[in-house]
């Protein structure tokens, strides 16, 4: 409990053991992705409902290279991580002009303009049945098609991402956020261009989406035009809510919560969105600091339980 | 010589003019208070020089640099910062990190700003310690701001003005809501930092104006009706009737 880390190295060496390669993979690539969303959702206070378009992009470039050109697996990784951060740029300059309602709807709306470009040009995109074919062409001697394979590293990648992140969000950047967060207007007169600082964010975040969605490419070997859609962006935001946005583990609970509930319940019971929905009412209702949140009261409450 | 100027300012909000031709110069070291029954158009003032807002005509001088216009966020750069007549803190931040997150901002180097840990900026921590410490708050930094009462905020809300190390402070309103026992100890505070800084104080209570001032300029539906030194002040007829008739309407 008090060293997170020590946790989630035993998380990333026991998950293939419990669920299949694919799923476990799965799970530590929806964290990439939630880690981006939660430096803008969590750390800065920017609800951006349009997360699948870096996601999307990202995966739709270099999944187009991959399958075309057979490049090099950390070529294209570094091409998804500079096309999620241009697209979020892009997104991002437009968006942060406005706050609230409006900057929700902005970067909904941008993510349809996406979508229907993604979904319109066929040719490329393959549109409705997606782009299929992309490889994971080996690397020095490295079959990336054995799933284990493919999952070490992915794991290694979650890993070295998570690490960024905690640099990020510990350096003057995060605090910065978080002032922005708490009180844009003062952080504005003491000093901070809070637009630029916003875009920063968004930029960052969109990177950590691209590697996501490289990533995600790669290990269906399709890109499906749902990465693209808005229901991926509604499901990062609500994996990172039911985690707890705003810690740094959150979105990586989260993601293990939903991608979980997603693949394993789904095949037991195809109502499963229902405890989706439960989950998020408690959240918003009792929890908002979810997982993480409840972890830390249980805990708290157990110390300040007398000892038998 | 003056650090701070403004020449024939005007802010209009649509059929108000809530600033109306103010041309006001403070000079450095001085201590100057603006005064006058509220709605007079002192907090708008303050907006406009701190770039809150641009003003509809007129100029800003600083030091001799025309800053008309510039934003918010660089003015804080020059040298100016504000404390809020509402208090304006980081909530959730522990006292430190609220200085902490003011003096960063104008401090000497960024460098490392995605990547130093933000624990590791020797020259900002020290001025963030020593803006806690002038106002008296250094045993409470670890706490969250939300946590601490509404007298301990008001000085919160100065400490964060200070952090930034400026030239010229602009107070609105430091004592606002506070009781006759912590009022006290806030002017002590506007007091002990008289002669460290210019300030311009934005303030209600008469006599903290008359004890503390070197100059008051007095505005009234927007315009300067007057302005002297406090003695001058108390003794203008002009002063005497925007005070009591904007009070007796």
């Amino acid at each position: 409990m008090k060293r997170p880390i020590v946790l989630l190295l035993a998380a990333v060496v026991l998950l293939p053991l419990l669920v299949r390669p694919a799923i476990a993979t799965e799970i530590w690539i929806f964290a990439i992705f939630g880690l981006g969303l939660n430096l803008l959702l969590g750390y800065t206070g920017m609800l951006s409902f349009g997360q699948s378009t870096f996601f999307g992009s990202a995966a739709y470039v270099s999944g187009w290279l991959l399958k075309h050109y057979a490049i090099n697996v950390f070529l294209a990784l570094g091409i998804g991580v500079g096309v999620g951060a241009a697209s979020a740029a892009l997104v991002g300059y437009l968006c942060v002009q406005r706050s609230g309602l409006y900057f929700i709807m902005l970067t909904f709306a941008l993510n349809q303009l996406f979508y229907f470009t993604a979904y319109q040009w066929t040719s490329v995109t393959g549109g409705e049945d997606g782009m299929p074919g992309i490889p994971r062409p080996a690397l020095a001697g490295i079959d990336f098609t054995d799933p284990l394979v493919y999952y070490c590293f992915v794991a290694a990648l979650f890993l070295v991402a998570l690490w960024i992140m905690r640099r990020i969000v510990e350096s003057p950047l995060g605090r910065i956020l978080q002032a922005i967060r708490e009180n844009a207007v003062r952080a504005e007169a003491v000093g901070y261009d809070v637009p630029r600082f916003k875009l920063l964010a968004f930029v960052i975040g969109g990177a950590f989406s691209g590697l996501a969605g490289v990533l995600y490419a790669m290990l269906f070997g399709i890109v499906p035009l749902e990465a693209i859609g808005f229901v991926f962006s509604g499901n990062v935001l609500f994996a990172t809510l039911i985690g707890g946005s705003g810690s740094l583990y959150g979105p990586v609970i989260g993601s293990f919560v939903f991608i979980w509930l997603s693949e394993s319940v789904s095949t037991l019971w195809a109502r499963w969105p229902l405890l989706l929905g439960v989950a998020f009412v408690i959240v918003v209702l009792f929890l908002r600091g979810g997982v993480v949140e409840a972890w830390s009261r249980f805990w708290t409450w157990r110390s300040s339980k007398p000892k038998a | 010589m003056a650090i701070l100027e403004t020449q024939s300012l005007t802010k209009a909000f649509g059929a108000l003019t809530a600033v109306n031709s103010v041309s006001l110069a403070v000079e450095a070291g001085t201590l100057h208070s603006i005064i006058g029954p509220n709605g007079a158009g002192k907090t708008t003032l303050f907006n406009l020089l701190t770039g809150t807002f641009p003003p509809s005509s007129g100029r800003i001088l600083y030091d001799g640099r025309d800053i008309t216009g510039t934003p918010a966020s660089r003015v804080a750069h020059l040298g100016l910062a504000r404390s809020y007549q509402r208090t304006s803190v980081f909530p959730a931040f522990s006292l430190y990190d609220n200085v902490w997150t003011a003096a960063f901002a104008t401090g000497a180097n960024w460098g490392g700003l995605l990547w130093r840990p933000a624990g590791r900026y020797p020259e900002v921590d020290e001025r963030a310690r020593q803006a806690l410490a002038d106002v008296g708050l250094s045993a409470r930094s670890g706490q969250p701001a939300r946590e601490i009462s509404h007298g301990e905020q008001r000085q919160l809300e100065l400490a964060i003005a200070l952090a930034a190390a400026p030239r010229v402070l602009l107070l609105d309103e430091p004592a606002a809501g506070l009781s006759p026992e912590e009022t006290r100890s806030m002017v002590a505070l506007v007091r002990a930092l008289k002669g460290r800084y210019t300030i311009v104080l934005i303030e209600h209570k008469m006599d903290i104006i008359m004890s503390v001032s070197d100059r008051i300029s007095v505005m009234h539906f927007g315009s300067l009706i007057a302005e002297g030194t406090p003695a001058e002040i108390q003794g203008n007829p002009e002063v005497r009737r925007a005070y009591l008739g904007g009070m007796a309407a």
